[in-house]
């Protein structure tokens, strides 16, 4: 039997060339993301262990908490004295670290998305510097001189000599490039810029007069790390504390490929994606091949095979397939690994480069998922092939071995159900209580299942629908207008099968598409509402700020009334890394409309927190109630709720302090910048001289932009907007899939109506007439699996809208003109997927078409 | 579309001029038509017989322009199909030629009205109705043409195939064995027509057929062998088709 399953298989390469490559998509796509966040991994330990190479031990401020990028609160410099004491200690020097903006010589900011922007001492003593080289110039000595990672300056065109415009917290000013560095290998530190500069002036710039942010230790040749360790630990005081700078490049390491395994996670889910997409082109092959070997497999049967020798042929079949895609596949996936990285880029996200590692976990899974869901896939098919009765060999009719209507009708209905119900639970779920993780899994489980039933529902709805679809083509071309409409419907399960792969990367554009354009009515309307300021000022991106100095300068234009500064925060919420916004209580009433329900603001200057009203609903809260706050710098603090605000679509968290309680808690990298000012103009003052001046006085500042109410507004929905771009660019591999099965499906049917086609070419049809009638009918099946996947999209973004409304979808808005540009999409993808196959049919040779046996 | 008026009786709707059609090389060669030189008359009922093997299917796909010869010509209605290029062999395909193969004749998804009017449909030509209806009403398929072909007999779909090859008038009609898979009622029923489009419209078919009752329908029968015209015989009837096979086979 396996030579015969073996020997089939060769026979048939072409028609399972397509299967093989929607799997070789689904396992690459898997395979990518591995490889992807390994290389991430990789690339940030290579990193880390690059910038401590040469320390032995690390002194720092202990902290209680470590949250956010703000490091721990800095040192006195007498600790130095003390460090040096210690005996075995070979050499020893602060550093200071925090935040500083270089800019390009056209005065913008030179800003990554993620990656921090850092500013730092320079080492001076040689034996602690480690991997730290100066490719090029000297180490900066004067307070007017700076050095700046090899990738900036390779980027921007600076070479030592030149002027570079750097801002700090304490204001912008100009320093000669003395120095272009590398950190070992590595252009720079993980995708972050970095300016340094002499100690003192390091100390100065970044507002850290006489202290330290860390110290940095050599052992002597005769002292192991850990006894200088334990000798710093003892000689310094309780609050300080030494630690291994290898234990340290771990922490770190593991830190930040935790904070980062959302995007594994978040891939690893458009993978599954397409690799259930691909599913459905399996099946729907195997199914197709079957039907075609049907009286082949009877002859089997007749001459004594039993039918589970019969499954093991298809099912040999389909191993040899999965195998040869998946291997392809993983290979494949280094390709798909590239694509993410240069997306990744071209959203700002900069990731190292290193070479990237095929760990022998991506190859296990890689496999496995191709392998077993091929095989799953085939095995319906096949058993449905075991009961194909030997007398089918002697005729040649279509054996009826489907599930009766009525059965395909409860199952998909029984399966729909479930899947809604799934749904429902997973968002409306608070009173089951299910945690957020499993109400994700539900929701998940439950769009599956709604996938699942609509394609077994749909091959009922085909007809209907393609009737309507496929509506103007015989008006359009009469005859192969007919026709493409009447073989669209023949087998009107293989066309349900085939529509539904496309549908399921459409629903999920079409729910994209609704979700984000719901967030962008929302936020909208809630920035009207809840914006009382007349111009705001912010940095694009992710995280960083400005210098305070331009509030401090825009306080003293009479043209502006109100300066309120908001700053953001981290900290620890119960062991989970949570945000705040700062605001100054004195002016925020005037700049942003906070909705306060119960309590209120004047509880914020006695250093009080206003929560949001879900966060504080969630956890019971109510004013008076005191909860505990970890901050990296001061511990875990109690503190009280002053109030419950039920607007946060302008401060985005859920938690809100004073700018004296922030000041308080919040020390280290940059955490002394502005995030946001809400500025309201002079009331006697025109909008265009008043801008004016506030432009003015942010031109210093070249990385915070000034924009009115409507500029804002506009600058939320073009962030929602390249999520959106990102979240559809990983849903096209999915829809490729879903191409390669309109046209496997399209080549098996006309390989199938071989003598029909040469029938019609005996009786005068033109190849361009054949090609039309393909084309018509591939158009009808993809636009059949557009309709569907909007209406499936349709109800996923109305149902997550519903239930996220409070949590930024107040609003339902359904984007009109870009679902109706996903059925054109769906017709562009019928054409592309019916070239080959039409041009086959077209092509047939009508002699051996009409003599086919 | 023009309509063809039938040319006269001694002109040749289809003649092949030292037809050759070889199968392979060397020494594997397979001389299917080994030149053939033929005429058919216009208005004449004509069948090719011979045993399996003779090349009687190779000559009717070459004078139907579905197969090219190895060498030598052949011309319909004064059109030599040689020097045609695809697209106007469908063209003449399409106009002039009416086609009735042994079985798979007709378009499933089609109904049988749209299955007759297939050419016309394909040419986008309007069909004559008054001719429509005439064929439609001898061949007895007035009450079938809403069925789709799976709902009709064995004898209905073929004689909605005779239907077909005739609507649009074609210069000449090939029909290979459009009888093999009838039974006896239904294959009379079928050639009867055929005779009478012969004799009533002025049509010329050519037939391929093994069966020396279905021969005798036919006003002349040329015999095949080893891919040579090897016998000509006139005026049939089904005992003389078998005594001149026998004289042939033995």
């Amino acid at each position: 039997m396996i030579r015969i399953a073996l020997k089939t298989f060769f026979a048939h390469k072409l028609r399972l060339t397509m299967t093989a490559l929607s799997i070789m998509f689904g396992v690459a796509f898997i395979a990518g993301t591995f490889i992807f966040t390994d290389t991430i991994d990789k690339s940030f330990g290579d990193l880390f262990e690059d910038a401590f190479a040469g320390q032995d031990v690390i002194v720092q401020t202990a902290t209680e908490f470590d949250v956010g990028f703000s490091g721990p609160p800095p040192l006195d410099e007498q600790v130095l004295d003390v460090v040096r004491g210690v005996p075995g200690v070979e050499a020893a020097e602060g550093q200071v670290g925090g935040f500083a903006i270089i800019y390009d010589k056209s005065g913008n900011a030179i800003v990554p998305t993620g990656p921090p922007t850092i500013g730092g001492s320079w080492t001076e003593d040689e034996r602690l510097l480690g991997n730290v080289n100066i490719r090029e110039g000297r180490r900066p000595e004067g307070p007017a001189e700076v050095t700046i990672d090899a990738r900036t300056a390779d980027d921007n065109g600076f070479a030592v000599g030149d002027t570079v415009t750097v801002q700090t917290q304490t204001g912008v000013a100009d320093f000669e490039l003395v120095a272009i560095v590398g950190f070992g290998e590595a252009d720079n530190l993980a995708g972050a810029t970095f300016a340094g500069f002499e100690l003192a002036t390091a100390q100065e710039v970044l507002g850290l007069g006489g202290l330290y942010s860390s110290i940095t230790v050599v052992a002597d040749a005769d002292t192991t790390p850990e006894a200088v360790q334990a000798g710093i630990a003892s000689a310094v005081p309780a609050n300080i504390e030494a630690v291994l700078a290898t234990d340290e490049a771990a922490d770190q390491t593991e830190a930040l490929q935790e904070g980062l395994s959302f995007i594994r996670t978040g891939l690893l889910v458009f993978a599954i994606v397409a690799v259930f997409v691909a599913s459905f082109i399996i099946q729907n092959t195997f199914r197709i091949i079957v039907r075609q070997r049907q009286r082949e497999l009877a002859l089997f049967r007749a001459v004594g095979a039993t039918g589970a020798q019969v499954v093991r042929t298809v099912v040999i079949e389909a191993l040899l397939v999965a195998l040869l895609a998946s291997v392809a596949g993983i290979l494949f996936g280094f390709v798909i690994s590239q694509g993410l990285t240069a997306m990744m880029s071209s959203i700002g996200w900069d990731i190292p480069s290193t070479t990237a590692p095929l760990a022998m976990r991506t190859i296990i899974i890689g496999m496995a998922v191709g392998v077993l869901v091929t095989v799953v896939a085939a095995l319906l098919p096949a058993m449905r092939a075991a009961r194909i009765p030997p007398v089918a060999a002697l005729r040649d009719t279509d054996v009826q071995l489907r599930m009766s209507d009525r059965t395909r009708s409860v199952v998909g209905l029984a399966m729909l159900a479930i899947g809604v119900g799934l749904i429902v639970a997973g968002l409306f779920g608070d009173v089951l209580d299910l945690g957020p993780l499993n109400e994700l899994t539900a929701v998940g489980l439950g769009a599956l299942g709604v996938f699942l039933a609509v394609s077994v529902l749909s091959s009922t709805a085909v007809k209907p629908l393609a009737r309507v679809i496929g509506w103007p083509l015989p008006k359009l071309d009469r005859l192969t207008g007919t026709m493409a409409l009447e073989n669209s419907v023949r087998k009107p399960r293989r066309t349900a099968t085939t529509a539904s792969a496309l549908m399921i990367g459409l629903a999920l554009v079409t729910f994209f598409f609704i979700f984000a354009e719901s967030i962008k009515a929302s936020a909208g309307s809630a920035i009207e509402e809840g914006l009382r300021a007349d111009y705001v000022i912010s940095v694009d991106g992710f995280a960083g700020g400005f210098s305070p100095e331009l509030a401090n300068e825009l306080e003293t234009l009479p043209e502006v009334d109100t300066v309120s500064r908001l700053r953001l925060g981290f900290w620890d919420n119960q062991g989970t890394e949570d945000l705040l916004m700062a605001v100054d209580d004195a002016t925020i009433e005037e700049a942003v409309f906070l909705d306060v329900q119960a309590g209120s603001l004047a509880g914020l200057a006695e250093g009080g927190v206003l929560v949001y009203e879900d966060a504080a609903k969630d956890n019971g809260w109510v004013v008076g109630d005191t909860i505990e706050m970890g901050f990296t710098s001061t511990g875990l603090q109690e503190v009280e709720i002053a109030g419950i605000y039920g607007a946060q679509d302008v401060v985005q968290t859920n938690y809100v302090v004073g700018l004296d309680f922030y000041d308080a808690n919040f020390s280290g990298f940059g955490t002394d910048l502005d995030m946001v000012v809400a500025v309201k103009t002079a009331p006697d003052v025109e909008a265009a001289t008043a801008r004016g001046s506030i432009e003015a006085a942010a031109a210093d500042f070249p990385n915070a932009t000034v924009r009115d109410q409507g500029e804002y507004r506009q600058a939320q929905e073009d962030q929602v907007n390249q999520m959106l771009l990102l979240f559809n660019g990983l849903l096209f591999l999915a829809v490729i899939i879903a191409l390669f099965g309109i046209t496997n499906t399209l080549w098996l049917s006309v390989f199938e109506r071989t003598r029909e086609v040469g029938l019609l070419r005996a009786v005068g049809m033109s190849r361009w007439q054949v090609r039309r009638m393909v084309l018509w009918e591939s158009i009808i099946v993809a636009v059949i699996g557009a309709v569907l996947g909007i209406a499936v999209g349709t109800f996923f973004g109305v149902v997550v809208t519903a239930a996220l409304a409070g949590q930024g979808t107040d609003v339902l808005a359904v984007p009109i003109a870009s679902i109706i540009g996903l059925v054109v999409f769906g017709a562009v993808v019928g054409v592309l997927a019916s070239l080959a196959p039409a041009r086959k049919a077209a092509g047939l040779n009508i002699l051996e078409a009409i003599t086919y046996e | 579309m023009t309509t063809i008026t039938a040319p006269k009786t001694g002109f040749a709707a289809a003649r092949m001029e030292r037809g050759e059609k070889v199968y392979g090389e060397g020494s594997t060669a397979v001389r299917a038509l080994d030149l053939i030189t033929a005429e058919f008359e216009a208005r004449q009922f004509t069948a090719i017989m011979g045993p399996s093997g003779s090349g009687k299917s190779t000559l009717l796909h070459c004078l139907a322009g579905l197969d090219t010869l190895t060498d030598g010509e052949v011309w319909i209605n004064e059109i030599e199909l040689g020097s045609l290029k695809d697209k106007d062999l469908t063209l003449l395909r399409r106009e002039k030629v009416g086609f009735v193969f042994q079985a798979f004749n007709l378009i499933p998804t089609l109904s049988a009205r749209e299955n007759v009017l297939l050419p016309l449909l394909i040419a986008g030509t309007k069909p004559d109705q008054e001719w429509f209806d005439q064929v439609v009403g001898i061949l007895g398929l007035e009450d079938r043409l809403a069925h789709r072909p799976a709902e009709l007999s064995g004898g209905e779909q073929q004689r909605v195939a005779a239907a077909r090859a005739l609507v649009s008038r074609p210069a000449i009609v090939f029909a290979d064995e459009p009888s093999g898979n009838l039974d006896t009622r239904s294959a009379a029923e079928l050639l009867d027509f055929m005779r009478r489009a012969v004799k009533e419209f002025g049509q010329t078919i050519i037939m391929v057929t093994h069966d020396p009752v279905a021969a005798s329908y036919a006003d002349r029968i040329v015999f095949l062998r080893d891919g040579k015209i090897v016998d000509e015989l006139l005026k049939p009837t089904a005992n003389s088709v078998i005594d001149r096979m026998k004289q042939l086979g033995g």
